[in-house]
C-alpha cells in the first residue's frame, strides 16, 4: 500500500535485523536511534506497549503520530495528550490497528445505516505477532470494561463465552471478555450507544494458563486473524435492526492496512489536530474504509438470519444463540 | 427379586419417557441460505 503512494520510508527497530528485513521487504532506510524519527511528517508506533511516553515525545516534536496499541491504560494515557497534540498542530491517532482501529471502522459504516446506534459490540480472532500474542494472553487475566446502559462495568477477563462466527474460512470460536481497549475508545466514537462490549477469541489453554507465564513462544509473523462488528440500533422507520460485518486475513496484514491508512490520511491533512480515533469523524472513517478495502483487506457482510429467527426474535446474528437456529456462518 | 422388578420396570417406563420427549421435537431446518457476503463499500 505504501509503494502505491509517494512516501519515504524510514524505519526503526530494536532488532536491527527485523528494520533490514522490512527495508528489503518495502523500501526505505533504517535509522540509527528513534530519536532520527523526528524528521518524519508521521510516525507508526508499532512497538509493544506502552507507546504513551514514545507518542508524548513526537507529538511535542511536532510530528503526527499513529499507535498501534491496544492496552487499555496505554490508550488512557495517550487520549490525554488532545490537549498537546492540539497546540503543535498534530494529529495522535490513538488504537489504530484491528481491534480497536478496524473495528471503529466498521462500526461507523454500519451506524451510518442505522437512525440510533444503541449496541456496539466487538470480537477478534487471531493476533499479528509475538507482542500482540502477549497482550492476548495478558488481556484474558485482566478487568475487562464494557459499557452497559450508561454506566463502566468490569468484569473478569476470560468470562462471558460466546460463540462467534466469523469470516470464513475461520468460521466459528468462542470468545471471551478480555482488558482490551476497543469499548473505551468506541464510547468516544459513539458516546450515545448504551451497551458496548469486546471480546476475544481464545482456547480452553489460553483461559487456563492466561494467569501464567505463557507457556509457549508465540508466532513470529502471527496469523490468520478475523474481526467481527455487530452494531444494534434502530432504523429510520423504527424498526429494530442488527448489522454485522467482519473482515478477515493475516492479521499483521489487517493491522498494517489500518495503520497505513491512517498514517496517508494524517500526511494528506484529513485528520483534525488532536487526538484521533477511528469512526469518530465521519469523511475520515469514509475515507480509511475505502483505503483499506483497496489496500486488500477482504470486507465481508453477514447475512444469514434464517427467516424463522427473523420472525419475532431479538437474538443475535452470528453469535451462539441465533447459531442454535441457523447453524451457519 | 420383586424389588429389582420393580426397580426395572421403573427405569423401562422412564426409558420409554424419555425416548418420547427426544424424539417428539422436529430437530429444526438449518437455513439454506446467507452466509457472509461481500461488503460494498462506497465509492470516497
Amino acid at each position: 500500500m505504501l509503494r502505491s503512494f509517494p512516501v519515504r520510508l524510514a524505519w526503526f527497530d530494536l532488532d536491527p535485523l527485523a528494520a533490514r528485513r522490512a527495508v528489503t521487504n518495502h523500501g526505505g532506510i533504517v535509522v540509527e536511534s528513534v530519536g532520527d524519527l523526528v524528521a518524519a511528517d508521521v510516525v507508526i508506533v508499532a512497538v509493544p506497549s506502552p507507546h504513551a511516553e514514545c507518542v508524548a515525545t513526537f507529538t511535542e516534536e511536532g510530528v503526527h503520530v499513529v499507535s498501534l496499541a491496544d492496552d487499555p491504560t496505554d490508550i488512557a494515557a495517550m487520549l490525554s495528550e488532545h490537549a498537546t497534540a492540539k497546540d503543535h498542530g498534530v494529529s495522535v491517532v490513538v488504537g489504530a490497528g484491528v481491534s480497536p482501529g478496524l473495528t471503529g471502522v466498521l462500526a461507523h459504516h454500519l451506524g451510518e445505516r442505522l437512525s440510533i446506534v444503541d449496541e456496539i459490540h466487538v470480537a477478534m480472532h487471531g493476533t499479528a505477532g509475538p507482542a500482540c500474542a502477549r497482550r492476548h494472553h495478558d488481556a484474558l487475566a485482566g478487568r475487562a470494561v464494557g459499557w452497559h446502559d450508561g454506566e463502566w462495568v468490569e468484569r473478569p477477563g476470560g468470562s462471558g463465552r460466546e460463540l462467534c462466527w466469523f469470516p470464513e474460512p475461520i468460521g466459528p470460536a468462542d470468545c471471551y471478555r478480555a482488558a482490551v481497549a476497543d469499548p473505551l475508545l468506541l464510547h468516544l466514537a459513539f458516546p450515545d450507544a448504551e451497551r458496548i462490549s469486546a471480546r476475544v477469541s481464545a482456547t480452553r489453554r489460553d483461559r487456563l494458563t492466561a494467569r501464567l507465564p505463557m507457556l509457549s513462544p508465540p508466532h513470529r509473523d502471527g496469523d490468520r486473524g478475523g474481526v467481527r462488528v455487530e452494531v444494534r440500533g434502530a432504523a429510520a422507520d423504527g424498526a429494530r435492526v442488527t448489522h454485522l460485518v467482519g473482515a478477515e486475513g493475516r492479521t499483521a496484514d489487517l493491522a498494517g492496512a489500518v495503520a497505513g491508512s491512517f498514517a496517508l490520511a494524517c500526511a494528506a491533512g484529513r485528520t483534525a489536530a488532536g487526538v484521533v480515533v477511528a469512526g469518530a469523524d465521519h469523511e475520515l472513517s469514509t475515507w480509511m474504509l475505502r483505503s483499506v478495502a483497496d489496500a486488500g483487506v477482504r470486507l465481508r457482510e453477514y447475512t444469514g438470519v434464517a427467516s424463522s429467527v427473523v420472525a419475532g426474535s431479538t437474538e443475535r446474528p452470528g453469535s451462539t444463540e441465533s447459531n442454535r437456529s441457523t447453524g451457519v456462518s | 427379586m420383586k424389588l429389582l422388578r420393580r426397580a426395572l420396570l421403573a427405569l423401562s417406563l422412564a426409558s420409554i419417557l424419555a425416548g418420547g420427549l427426544r424424539l417428539r421435537g422436529k430437530g429444526g431446518v438449518p437455513p439454506q441460505q446467507g452466509g457472509w457476503r461481500e461488503l460494498r463499500v462506497p465509492r470516497s
